[in-house]
């Protein structure tokens, strides 16, 4: 599903220049559940932000669904992101005046989907995360735990082929951690591909490979069994 | 999707109700102000625009002399009107309009009402055909049947008969003469400059030439400029070919006259309300400073709308990148924040029609006119619609193309390019400063100006003094007056034909020794008995007053503008002639202002007349109630049937300037809206820098710095851009002013501390503004603020 070949970012202030990737290359296959690990600054980050279009690299290759995208417009990398990549984020970055019925249906309104479709969408996965209880409710009435599982029933309501997750249960405790590191699993054995940046070596655990970073290059590739 | 942005907007609104009372407030005000000002403007404007013939209709005017004693006038002699329409090509039809001062009072039956002054006129029969004015009874072919026909107006109709059928109903005018109500016209609209309640046939004007003057008949008379006369021409004429046609009649018609004397010019119709005669602004200069004003001041709210919801920014950065990461494209973002300003705007609007519906009674007696505020009408949709479309694109594309455009990355972090955009609210800000420091030079000019014309040397006493028409005391003049004089009360008693305030007309009518043939003189006559001169303290330049001999009755005294236009050399004893009369000069006055300050003193000639048809009566201040008492016993005496009228000299000088008090006063108003509106502004953004440093303080404030370290930390840079604010306002709005300044021939000297007021005040305001949040951050308990980053 992704291949990346010499991928490099860097980053520039006035007097510094920094680099966050290092002609890194790799492949996630489509069903694949990846960890990404390494010490704050490797770019880790900077990497996810690519892998979802959020970010153009400075130079290099990414292959999306057999895609050249890294050197599409703004306007075409939203297009292919918003139909295909979910987000789960550590600070679950909900929206405050949205309810968390219409969080979720946010993505579905920007893709242009129908009202009545819609409610069945939202309703059916809110119905999945265990959150229907609170869906009139906004995210500041939520727990972490609540709030880490609205943003990712929001991540997988438009059925995206691929979801990125930044230190998913970086905010919660071990229990609700836990409890989201369920849920992905669950998401992956459906079909979906996850590639989630986390510092837990506990979370790792639940993927399928974990690639070391350090310096904006890959150091190690472990596969979990 | 639409109901998602509202409901966002909406939410938004509520959740920031600091910044949206502020933005609303802000903007309320200023669409409200904005708006009532347009209003103004456009019923200014609307002037005389009613007629449905009105490109095709001018007026006559007279310009006068050559060179510096150049004058236009806005009436013509009577024949003019006559001659147009029988031998001008291209003049379809012709009316006069002559102010009658024939009655002051009228009775139907036992009704005995008092008219006022100038609301009386004699008209030409086409004056129904001509105009748009709506005859509701009566026959507009012939609307005076007989010389003994008036026509009235609505109003004045219902005043006399109620709700009685006026047509063949009897008015008597002073009691004596019987007029028969002929017709009745609609009022005259608010917006037109003819105006007045009681119209008479213009045959009783011409019976009042009774063939034994020097002028035989109103046709005839081309030496008196009293008749307003307009024409209504064909759309193709040339106006420059009539009034170049009728200059060459007037020649032609009046032996000795020759175009250096004067030329007639037309004046459009729909001129005439903002354009003097000659041209000059009549109140197009008033209408031109209100239409900036207005415009300033929803500028003014605008940047506040668009300062605050760009510096507030970094607090939406979280939310736009949600939006984009989740699937929003930039359009749609931008729909939202056009929408959030549109809902803000509406708000806004709807409180504005709340607050001009609540204002509109006092700004129309501010402002002296009865403009309504009708959302039913056309025209008030014109200024709001063009108001909102304006205002709304102004304040809302900015803001929007701002937000929409962070990059979703970075505003998740926090760091928003635009919002770091500080300079381009700092030029705003000192846009905004800028604009209410103009506003306040601006004020205290037309203040001082106003001041200047209350304390200008006037060259005559007016204190005191009240007039009244003697009517039937006219007969017994003298011995009333040395009865008068024996009171305490009563410091002096005069008569004349006109006051001292305002001259009385303007004739050419005039020749003397030694006149060279170019030279036209227009004089204002004024007629006064020996007193005169004395009870107003006017004072010679040379030779004397009127002794009261009879011989004074061939004696004439100039002012010195008279003298010097005229170009008479040792004046003392030289023939003059006005009218048909030849005297002699018997003395010089010094020049005074009979006239508005904004005209320069023009030439003036006093007749002796021992008995006049007005009586000035000069007391105290003090013993003015008993004064008008004891003038009173006489006019019981003698006008039993009138009721009893007087008035001070000192009022009907402040009504000369009434516009420019309405003008000074709704400015001062305007200066403190606009002034009070960029506070608003500048208070909100100095609670968000103060709240952005909330950290910064802490530091500092833990680090040693005092709340004054910190107070002036905050205020520095704020104070500063109202610094810049007065050097660029201060010479463009000293500039503009003087162009005001230019209508006055006397005008007050522009001071340089009157900037330095206006700076100084608009600085301690700003102050006081952004030292309240200031102080309040520098006192906040610097462990809390550290805690809460």
């Amino acid at each position: 599903m992704i291949k990346i070949s010499n991928l490099e970012k860097f980053y520039r202030t006035e007097e510094v220049e920094t680099i966050a990737l290092n002609k890194l290359s790799m492949e996630v296959a489509t069903g694949e559940f990846v960890a990404i690990m390494g010490p704050s600054g490797c770019g880790k980050s900077t990497l996810l932000n690519i892998l979802g279009m959020l970010d153009d690299p400075d130079a290099g290759s990414y292959v999306f669904n057999e895609i050249e995208v890294a050197h599409f417009n703004e306007r075409k990398r939203a297009d292919l992101r918003k139909h295909n990549i979910g987000f789960v984020f550590q600070s679950f970055n909900l929206i405050d005046e949205l309810t968390v019925f219409e969080n979720v249906e946010l993505p579905l309104i920007y893709t242009g989907v129908a009202a009545s479709e819609r409610v069945k969408r939202v309703e059916e996965v809110l119905d999945k995360m265990q959150i229907m209880h609170r869906r009139n409710h906004y995210p500041q009435q939520l727990s972490g735990g609540q709030q880490q599982r609205v943003a990712i029933a929001r991540a997988v309501v438009n059925k995206p082929k691929l979801i990125l997750a930044d230190e998913p249960t970086g905010n919660l405790d071990s229990s609700n951690g836990n409890d989201v590191m369920e849920l992905l699993t669950d998401l992956n054995e459906q079909g979906t591909t996850i590639i989630m940046v986390t510092h837990s070596e506990h979370d790792a655990r639940y993927s399928h490979r974990i690639i070391r970073l350090l310096d904006g290059q890959t150091v190690m590739e472990n596969i979990m069994v | 999707m639409f109901k998602n942005y509202l409901k966002t907007a909406w939410r938004n609104l509520i959740n920031t109700k600091f910044y949206s009372a502020l933005n609303i407030v802000g903007l309320t005000i200023g669409l409200a102000v904005g708006m009532l000002i347009l209003i103004w403007v456009q019923d200014e404007l609307s002037y005389d625009r009613f007629h449905s013939k009105g490109d095709n209709i001018y007026k006559v005017n007279a310009s006068i002399g050559t060179g510096a004693s150049k004058q236009v006038w806005g009436g013509v002699p009577g024949p003019v009107a006559a001659f147009a329409l029988k031998e001008v090509p291209g003049v379809v039809s012709a009316v006069r309009v002559v102010t009658s001062y024939d009655y002051s009072v009228f009775r139907y039956k036992d009704k005995l009402l008092k008219e006022d002054f100038g609301k009386a006129s004699y008209v030409d029969d086409a004056f129904f055909t001509m105009f748009d004015f709506k005859l509701l009874k009566g026959n507009v072919k012939t609307p005076f049947p007989n010389d003994q026909s008036i026509v009235i107006t609505e109003s004045t109709a219902k005043r006399y008969f109620g709700n009685e059928d006026p047509i063949g109903k009897i008015l008597t005018g002073d009691s004596k003469d019987p007029y028969t109500v002929s017709g009745v016209l609609a009022d005259f609209p608010a917006n037109s400059s003819i105006g007045g309640d009681i119209l008479f046939s213009m045959n009783v004007k011409k019976k009042q030439y009774t063939g034994k003057d020097f002028w035989k008949s109103m046709d005839q008379d081309w030496g008196n400029y009293y008749t307003t006369t307009f024409l209504k021409v064909r759309p193709d004429a040339s106006t420059k070919a009539i009034a170049d046609k009728l200059t060459e009649i007037h020649m032609k018609n009046q032996p000795g006259i020759k175009p250096t004397d004067g030329v007639f010019q037309l004046q459009a119709l729909k001129d005439i309300h903002l354009y003097n005669p000659d041209g000059t602004s009549a109140g197009i200069q008033i209408v031109k400073i209100f239409s900036i004003v207005a415009v300033l001041i929803l500028l003014i709210a605008c940047i506040n709308y668009i300062n605050l919801s760009t510096a507030r920014s970094m607090l939406r950065s979280k939310e736009v990148s949600v939006r984009k990461i989740i699937g929003a494209e930039r359009s749609q973002l931008f729909m939202q924040f056009i929408i959030e300003t549109v809902l803000c705007f509406l708000i806004a609007l709807v409180l504005a029609f709340l607050l001009i519906y609540a204002v509109m009674p006092v700004y129309n007696s501010i402002s002296g006119k009865q403009m309504h505020f009708d959302l039913f009408n056309a025209n008030v949709w014109q200024v709001i619609v063009l108001t909102i479309i304006a205002t709304l694109v102004a304040s809302s594309i900015y803001p929007a193309m701002l937000l929409s455009s962070f990059k979703p990355i970075n505003a998740l972090k926090g760091k928003v390019a635009g919002a770091g955009n500080a300079t381009f609210r700092k030029v705003l800000v000192v846009c905004q400063f800028a604009f209410s420091v103009g506003l306040i030079i601006g004020t205290l000019i037309i203040n001082k100006q106003l001041q200047y014309i209350h304390s200008i040397q006037l060259g005559y006493d007016k204190e005191h003094v009240f007039s009244l028409p003697m009517r039937a005391m006219q007969d017994h003049y003298e011995a009333i007056k040395a009865e008068l004089l024996s009171h305490t009360e009563i410091k002096g008693v005069s008569t004349g034909n006109t006051s001292v305030i305002i001259g009385n007309g303007s004739t050419s009518d005039t020749d003397w020794d030694g006149k060279a043939s170019d030279v036209s003189l227009l004089i204002s006559p004024f007629d006064m008995d020996k007193d005169f001169i004395g009870m107003f303290k006017l004072k010679f330049a040379a030779g004397t007053g009127f002794t009261g001999v009879k011989s004074d009755s061939a004696h004439y005294i100039l002012n010195e503008t008279a003298v010097k236009l005229a170009g008479i050399k040792d004046p003392i004893g030289k023939r003059f002639k006005l009218h048909n009369t030849d005297g002699t000069i018997i003395g010089v006055v010094k020049d005074f202002h009979f006239a508005s300050l904004k005209q320069t003193i023009e030439p003036a000639i006093f007749s002796y007349r021992p008995s006049s048809w007005q009586m000035f009566v000069k007391t105290t201040g003090k013993d003015a109630p008993a004064a008008i008492k004891l003038v009173e016993k006489y006019w019981k005496q003698y006008n039993a049937n009138f009721p009893y009228e007087y008035s001070f000299l000192d009022d009907a000088y402040n009504e000369m300037y009434k516009s420019e008090q309405h003008t000074s006063t709704l400015f001062n108003m305007f200066a403190g809206i606009a002034i009070f509106i960029s506070c608003l502004g500048l208070f909100g953004l100095a609670t968000y820098t103060a709240q952005i440093k909330v950290k910064e303080i802490g530091i500092r404030k833990v680090l040693g710095a005092s709340v004054g370290d910190i107070t002036t930390m905050l205020s520095r840079d704020f104070l500063l851009l109202v610094l810049l604010a007065i050097v660029i306002a201060s010479p463009i709005a000293w500039y503009a002013m003087n162009k005001w300044l230019m209508d006055y021939a006397y005008r007050a000297e522009i001071h340089w501390w009157l900037i330095a007021v206006a700076g100084g005040g608009a600085v301690i305001i700003a102050f006081a503004t952004i030292s309240f949040q200031a102080v309040k951050a520098a006192l906040a308990n610097p462990v809390k603020s550290l805690r809460s980053e």
